[in-house]
């Protein structure tokens, strides 16, 4: 059935478009701004004033490891520009090379900018309750897409600024440099940081509007282009090299190499040559002047681009986001017909001595961390990333034949698999009791003790990450031609941090859940997760330097007759005894304290 | 006033909405019945500028929503199924918010604010985050930011589920004075009872096709006619090749133009 003829005839909906258009109010390019620019302070206001009645200790310490994190950056960047300057005495060397770590530096910055800001556009626009409500609303696209990116540009960009910040204010202090340049570092910084944010926005909004099906292709296609582009620039750095390493020829050679950095249509090249003019600046004599002439230039090219970028990023907007929006959502979901997969037959044949119900509820786990590709792709980069550092760590044995430089590597990279897992455990682990707290009415109504459920979360990843964590360490003392004592201390060092890590990760997770959230990162980011990050570190320095030090003394003093004379071996050898029983009795407790922490709030807990 | 006017809409090669020609008048409740994923909630997101039409026209009041997208939203009054209130501003600050978007001068937002603060009785909360409400708190606080403007058309997604037996009163009344106070009411619905105890025209949309459209009564009639004991049977009888679940259920041969009513 039809209302076809009940349709209103064009000069009626013409007369009564008519009507209503006096009612339509539509607001001005500015008073939405203003009317944004209100929002974004209520809503500022208002968490503030939540996080200050509700969680002072949090926001206290947040602050104070905040301003620690800055102090701290502003003493090391001040040191290594001070040991530039005592290094490098000649001032066209010194200037060259500290503009080669700019360049360096602000390019890498742009490339890792237009990647994060491009993501984060993306979730703000397409992926947003936020913006759905507003494309609903009578406010025009582009003032939606502007609210949605700024805020992208405030979460892509504040590292940058935390990390940046240091790096610049401490060169200034190491070359005395006038009140301009301090003056100059927040205009420089903030045009700076449009630019690879207006382009990574331009390129998101581009991306969803032309290949809203294929963009993860697209994406992949991209990705595997900027990686070859990275190895390129890896292997034009370190291939052929004609000086010995470390030394001042090599030094020079690699500064030559990095030179590509400086290209003149850089934004990077803009910004750090616009602050090292302005380092330069001052009003005493002509090349002062002309620094500061320079230096204005530079920001004013600068602001300008990124003023420009902005406004195409605007207009790109304005006939891309809604389109590209109802291109996305309306894409269709393909369903896929999961199976049993052989790694689960594999991880029910492995697990079969255990109890069948912790047995299940640890496949449970399995396949949610199979079927989320978030979490396995994460861990499959950064440990794919180590491997590939590992492998090629073998370089390093024939070029510095010194082994206890080489021991020295071997126990940092103890350290570096350590602090990898620590994030996978804080970003993974973590929440997975304030998860699980969602389904707690399944999970409660099972006949299984609640201790079950956390022992299994424990299992599932103290078992999970012993083995790429034992197979990279044991890569890397191979590959760095170690002596058997290390491999086998190491191999020990990596089950203690396993269990360790697994044991603070579930433990501290069942003692603080955010029942509330449903978002894993938002939970790790949370307080509980901030304190299992810096647990977790804590952990992992105290058991390497524990179990690996006194290691480290013994082979010092069983290397040769000279060594031997200041360093007792055997009094050595007790000390490294020592040091794996303390490194145990650390790892265990690391285990067993969180865990019964956990185990009591769980037992406790009401979701 | 709402026109659809001849409207698909395809995902892909799926036929979400096909050829929905549909006038709803001022002054009229519409009930848009169907089961799940027969096509109800691609029609709301084309009507409020979510979603284009993969062809045919939708105006509102003589807005094409495509063209004219910002000026029809000014007229609609729009409220999902799951409502989005920002969490970290109070439901005052947030129907602020709304008022400023839809140009309300000061004077007249505050009046208008006090007005549906008492309508909805939302004074003992209205101060208070939204992060705190429960979701029946949520869809009175956007069913008030929804009615600021008062809009010629109020579109709603499922407005009644979830909600106690109080509110579901609430919103069954409010709709009914909009409709006589000479609004456009568009919603969509699951449920036969609501559509039979409010809807002055009904509408069964069944794998994208709009099986059935007119009055309850016309309904009833045809159910007879159909040998059917009851409304309910009736839609069933219509809707029986619904798949649950799917978002949208019939798929275009290689070459097929939209479907036809």
């Amino acid at each position: 059935m039809s209302t076809a003829e009940e349709r209103p005839t064009t000069s009626e909906t013409t007369e009564l478009a008519a009507s209503v258009a006096p009612r339509v109010r539509l607001l001005s390019a500015p008073a939405e701004a203003a009317l944004f620019q209100q929002l974004r302070r209520n809503l500022l206001t208002n968490t503030l004033t939540q996080a200050l009645q509700r969680s002072r200790l949090r926001v206290s310490l947040a602050t104070i490891l905040t301003l620690f994190l800055w102090a701290g950056l502003l003493v090391l960047f001040y040191a290594g520009f001070d040991f530039l300057d005592d290094a490098i005495p000649e001032p066209a060397t010194h200037d060259e090379t500290v503009r080669v770590v700019y360049g360096v530096f602000f390019a890498s910055l742009t490339v890792m900018l237009v990647i994060s800001t491009a993501i984060i556009v993306y979730s703000g626009l397409y992926r947003s309750d936020e913006a759905t409500f507003l494309l609903t609303t009578p406010i025009r696209d582009e003032r939606v897409f502007l609210h949605k990116f700024q805020q992208g540009m405030l979460f892509s960009s504040w590292g940058f600024l935390l990390l940046g910040s240091p790096m610049l204010v401490a060169y200034g202090m190491v070359v005395d440099a006038p009140w301009f340049y301090y003056l100059s570092l927040l205009p420089f910084m903030a045009a700076f940081v449009y630019i690879p944010g207006s382009l990574g926005a331009i390129l998101c909004l581009l991306v969803v509007r032309y290949l809203p099906t294929n963009r993860v292709q697209a994406l992949t296609v991209g990705g595997i282009f900027c990686a070859i582009c990275a190895l390129w620039l890896i292997w034009t750095l370190i291939a052929n090299r004609s000086n010995e390493l470390l030394t001042p020829d090599w030094f020079l050679e690699m500064i030559g190499r990095l030179r590509s950095s400086e290209n003149r249509l850089l934004p990077s090249w803009w910004l750090s040559t616009g602050l090292l003019e302005a380092a330069r600046s001052g009003w005493d004599d002509e090349s002062e002047r002309t620094a500061l002439v320079e230096s204005v230039m530079f920001l004013a090219v600068t602001a300008s681009n990124a003023l420009v970028l902005h406004h195409i990023a605007v207009w790109t907007a304005g006939w891309t986001y809604r389109t590209g929006y109802g291109a996305l959502i309306s894409e269709h979901v393909t369903r896929r017909r999961y199976r049993v997969a052989w790694m689960d037959r594999a991880a029910d044949l492995i697990l079969r001595p255990l109890n069948p119900q912790l047995r299940l509820l640890i496949i449970k786990d399995l396949r949610l961390f199979r079927r989320d590709p978030v979490q396995w792709s994460q861990f499959l980069i950064f440990f794919g990333l180590l491997a590939l550092y590992f492998l090629n760590t073998r370089r390093l044995s024939y070029d510095v034949n010194y082994a206890s430089w080489v021991n020295m590597i071997s126990f940092l990279n103890l350290a570096v698999v350590g602090l990898i897992l620590s994030t996978f455990t804080t970003r993974f682990i973590f929440p997975m009791i304030s998860l699980e707290g969602r389904r707690f009415w399944i999970l409660g109504r099972l006949p299984v003790g609640r201790d079950m459920i956390l022992w299994s979360k424990f299992y599932f990843a103290a078992i999970g990450s012993l083995f790429p964590c034992t197979i990279l360490i044991v890569l890397s003392d191979l590959m760095l031609r170690v002596s058997p004592l290390i491999i086998w201390i190491h191999i020990l060092a990596c089950v203690l941090l396993c269990s360790g890590l697994s044991g603070i990760a579930v433990g501290l997770g069942a003692k603080m859940p955010d029942l509330r959230d449903d978002s894993p990162s938002r939970i790790a980011a949370g307080f509980g997760g901030t304190l299992n990050l810096v647990l977790s570190a804590a952990f992992i320095v105290s058991l390497v330097v524990i179990t690996t030090v006194p290691c480290h003394f013994y082979l010092l003093a069983t290397q040769d007759e000279a060594t031997s004379f200041h360093l007792d071996p055997a009094r050595q050898w007790n000390w490294l005894i020592l040091g794996l029983i303390g490194g145990c009795v650390l790892g265990a407790a690391a285990t067993a304290i969180p865990l019964a922490i956990g185990l009591r709030a769980f037992r406790r807990l009401e979701a | 006033m709402i026109e659809f006017c001849n409207v698909s809409r395809t995902y892909g090669r799926k036929l979400a909405v096909a050829g929905l020609d549909l006038t709803v008048r001022a002054g009229e409740l519409f009930a848009f019945l169907g089961p799940n994923g027969a096509g109800k909630t691609t029609s709301i997101k084309m009507l409020v500028g979510l979603l284009r039409p993969s062809s045919g026209q939708l105006r509102v009041c003589g807005f094409d929503v495509v063209k004219e997208s910002q000026q029809a939203n000014s007229l609609v009054g729009y409220i999902p199924d799951e409502p989005y209130l920002y969490d970290k501003l109070t439901g005052r600050e947030f129907l602020q918010f709304v008022a400023g978007m839809f140009g309300l001068a000061s004077r007249a937002a505050d009046e208008r604010l006090a007005r549906e603060i008492a309508r909805f009785d939302l004074t003992s909360f209205i101060d208070d985050l939204c992060e705190s409400y429960s979701h029946g708190m949520k869809q009175r606080v956007a069913l008030a930011g929804a009615l600021l403007h008062d809009p010629e058309v109020l579109v709603l997604d499922e407005p009644t589920v979830g909600l106690d037996p109080r509110s579901v009163r609430l919103i069954k009344d409010l709709l009914r004075a909009r409709a006589a106070a000479g609004a456009t009411v568009f919603m969509s619905t699951h449920s036969l009872a609501i559509a039979e105890e409010i809807a002055d025209r009904v509408g069964i949309v069944h794998q994208g096709h709009l099986r059935f459209v007119g009055t309850v009564d016309e309904l009833r009639r045809q159910s007879e006619r159909m040998g059917q004991a009851s409304l309910e049977q009736m839609f069933l009888e219509m809707t029986e090749t619904a798949e649950p679940g799917t978002a949208a259920s019939e798929e275009l041969p290689p070459s097929a133009g939209e479907g036809q009513l």
